[in-house]
């Protein structure tokens, strides 16, 4: 069979729509990603110093080490038998797994994947999901619709990663139920014990968890709520055999974050989450901050601080890391006065820094809930001084949606135009398609 | 090398402003072991070498690693620096020297059967469908297969929009070694593809029109 140059244009078509897939996904890391590395950095960099010494007095034991590695590698390889990681295998109750890893129900009581290294799966009555690569690299399962609970065994060979919609969830071990409404767009993880990070299309960084705290993430009104929880489970409507993805969010919600999670809000941490050694040793210092209770969600640890020092006081004294971490405490805590307040204060006590773009585009989002008008205000100002912003598709698409509330379609249709022309994948697109009138 | 280190003060205090020194003073900072010139080196390449190791890698966990080891070379070495107006060249030399080194390692681990290398693609996969992870799975798996050289060609060529010569003078290599490592990566990656059920149909996909 000869090949013709349709054949060259098609391969070459497949790899380009690969690459642009390849070059596209990859996001410019968030401010969270960018203070952990940096705290692991000078971590890294202080420890640098004595492993040195050690590596170099144990440089011929290495050598060593590694010679009779490869000895023993190529005995077994002399010898025919390569050494294999334990495969993973699996064996399913109450269902069966079909062809794609479909998980189909046989009964009334959901599925479960008991895996033999000790990882349990159970996807609930009327859950939709399916097994989606199982290998020695890892593992993939994804939940289409509906609540399935993990509990993950602790592997250090093994990744662990469970998606629901546009949500991803990197496990290593532990206990959760992941939730996921694709009519809605509503996604909920309750994590009763160990840690996970789970990545989305609602904050431009990752979402750091820890045991007993419940994410919720209402995708069309960019709502990300982070609950505290019993990690023993033993709050109503935490349980682990039936937990629900509510219609709307629970009132009695301590923790409202507008569309950025405790990771991604974690102020740059310069400062504020400090380490420090002396020159003359290695001895590493770890200093408390505002970023720090921030990124493990002691919100109210924050607040009592600010009750205990006066506010006023502190919104002028704090540094700008810290004002950002409190305006976001306080947004959590649905202290929206005190939120806007260090939001304004950061505008006013730091013009010309970053932070003040971020804060402007941040008092949109707390203004919301009482002014929409002004919200918009805030959104088009953002906009104005940052048009290529890390939050413009969100300042856009924001206000594409308010304008839509307040003054119809035919209104908010420019602005739609707008954000599919300049953000044709972004999270409002299909609100921008809707408002266009595309099908 | 004790020295090195120790003329490196780890207080992270940062001074006002700082963030918007020149690269000039910046690398003038970090070689003269001023705290606040770490994490304002941070700040302004991490992200590029982070996004470039992540889209050259596959993985956000193994870029991350990297992005560690080139800033402790980059500050070990900044004392190296004789044109302190380049330093952002300076710290690309370092992520190139790392992802080299790293494919390489990958390669080598491969070929080692008993530390088969983690390839389970782990991109920041944001707004990216369940689907559309596959394809990068399998796309990365191909990458994989090709040789650390061609891979870091067609990386920074095609996924990082450089240019023929910026990634002969970013690889310390010649334009036409450049040319052929491209056209043979590409070569094999669209060979692959099409042999490839799950990914030959993905441009026939209305989704992929362009």
């Amino acid at each position: 069979m000869t090949r013709g140059p349709d054949d060259d244009h098609r391969e070459l078509r497949a790899l380009n729509a690969l690459t642009t897939l390849a070059r596209d996904t990859v996001q410019r890391p968030s401010t969270a990603q960018l203070a952990r590395g940096l705290n692991l950095l000078f971590a890294r960099a202080t420890a640098y110093r004595s492993r040195t010494r050690v590596v170099r007095w144990s440089l011929a034991g290495l050598l060593a080490a590694v010679c009779t590695l490869l000895g023993v590698q190529l005995v077994v390889v002399l010898r025919g038998r390569v050494p294999e990681q334990r495969a993973v295998e699996y064996r399913v109750e109450g269902g069966s797994v079909l062809a794609g890893g479909y998980l189909r129900d046989s009964g009334e009581d959901g599925v479960r994947l008991l895996f033999n290294e000790g990882t349990k799966v159970n996807l609930m009555p009327g859950a939709r999901g399916r097994l989606r690569s199982l290998d020695k690299e890892g593992t993939r399962v994804v939940v289409d619709q509906g609540t399935a609970s993990f509990d993950v065994a602790r592997s250090k060979d093994r990744r662990w990663l469970v998606e629901a919609g546009p949500f991803s969830v990197a496990v290593k071990g532990t206990l959760f139920t992941v939730s996921w409404d694709p009519s809605s767009e509503r996604f909920e993880l309750r994590l009763q014990h160990g840690s996970v990070v789970v990545s989305g299309p609602i904050a431009s960084g990752d979402i750091e968890l820890r045991a007993g705290q419940r994410l919720l993430v209402n995708l069309p009104k960019a709502e990300t709520l982070i609950i505290e929880e019993p990690a023993d489970g033993s709050t109503p409507g935490a349980s682990h055999a039936s937990p629900t993805l509510s219609a709307e969010p629970d009132p009695a919600a301590p923790a409202l974050a507008a569309g950025r999670s405790t990771a991604q809000d974690t102020p740059l941490a310069i400062r504020s989450s400090a380490v420090t050694a002396s020159s003359a040793g290695n001895k590493v210092e770890r200093k408390s901050s505002w970023a720090d209770d921030l990124a493990h969600g002691h919100w109210d640890r924050i607040l009592e601080e600010v009750e205990r020092r006066g506010v006023d006081t502190t919104l002028e004294a704090v540094t700008s890391e810290d004002l950002f971490a409190l305006a976001d405490a306080a947004r959590y805590r649905r202290r929206t006065d005190l939120a806007r307040a260090a939001l304004l204060a950061q505008r006013r006590r730091f013009p010309g820094s970053s932070r003040s773009l971020d804060a402007t585009f941040l008092l949109g989002r707390v203004e919301e809930a009482r002014d929409k008008t002004r919200a918009i205000g805030w959104y088009d100002e953002y906009l104005r001084r940052a048009a290529t912003g890390s939050y413009a598709a969100e300042a856009l698409g924001r206000k594409m949606v308010l304008t839509n509330e307040l003054k119809g379609r035919s209104v908010a249709r420019p602005i739609a135009e707008e954000y599919l022309r300049r953000f044709p994948k972004g999270s409002y697109a299909e609100a921008a398609r809707v408002a266009c009138g595309e099908p | 090398m004790s020295k090195r280190l120790s003329q490196v003060s780890l207080s992270l205090v940062a001074g006002t402003n700082r963030r918007d020194v020149s690269d000039v003073e910046l690398a003038r900072g970090l070689s003269a072991g001023e705290s606040w010139a770490i994490g304002v080196t941070w700040y302004r390449f991490a992200p590029m070498v982070l996004t470039m190791a992540e889209r050259s890698l596959g993985s956000r966990s193994d870029a991350e690693d990297l992005a560690q080891d080139v800033f402790l070379s980059v500050f070990r070495r900044a004392r190296t620096l004789r044109e302190p107006e380049k330093l952002r060249s300076f710290v690309y030399s370092f992520a190139i020297f790392g992802l080299k080194s790293e494919l390489r390692r990958r390669k080598l681990r491969a070929w080692l059967s008993f530390l088969t290398p983690e390839v389970l693609a782990e991109l920041a996969h944001r707004s990216v469908d369940v689907e559309s992870r596959d394809l990068l799975h399998r796309f990365y798996a191909l990458l994989d297969r090709l040789s650390p050289r061609d891979r870091l060609v067609f990386s920074l060529k095609e996924l990082e929009s450089m240019t023929i010569e910026e990634v002969a003078s970013v690889m310390d290599i010649s334009v036409s070694t450049v040319k052929r490592s491209l056209a043979h990566a590409m070569a094999r990656l669209s060979r692959w593809i099409m042999a490839d059920p799950g990914l030959a149909d993905v441009f026939d996909t209305r989704r992929w029109q362009r």
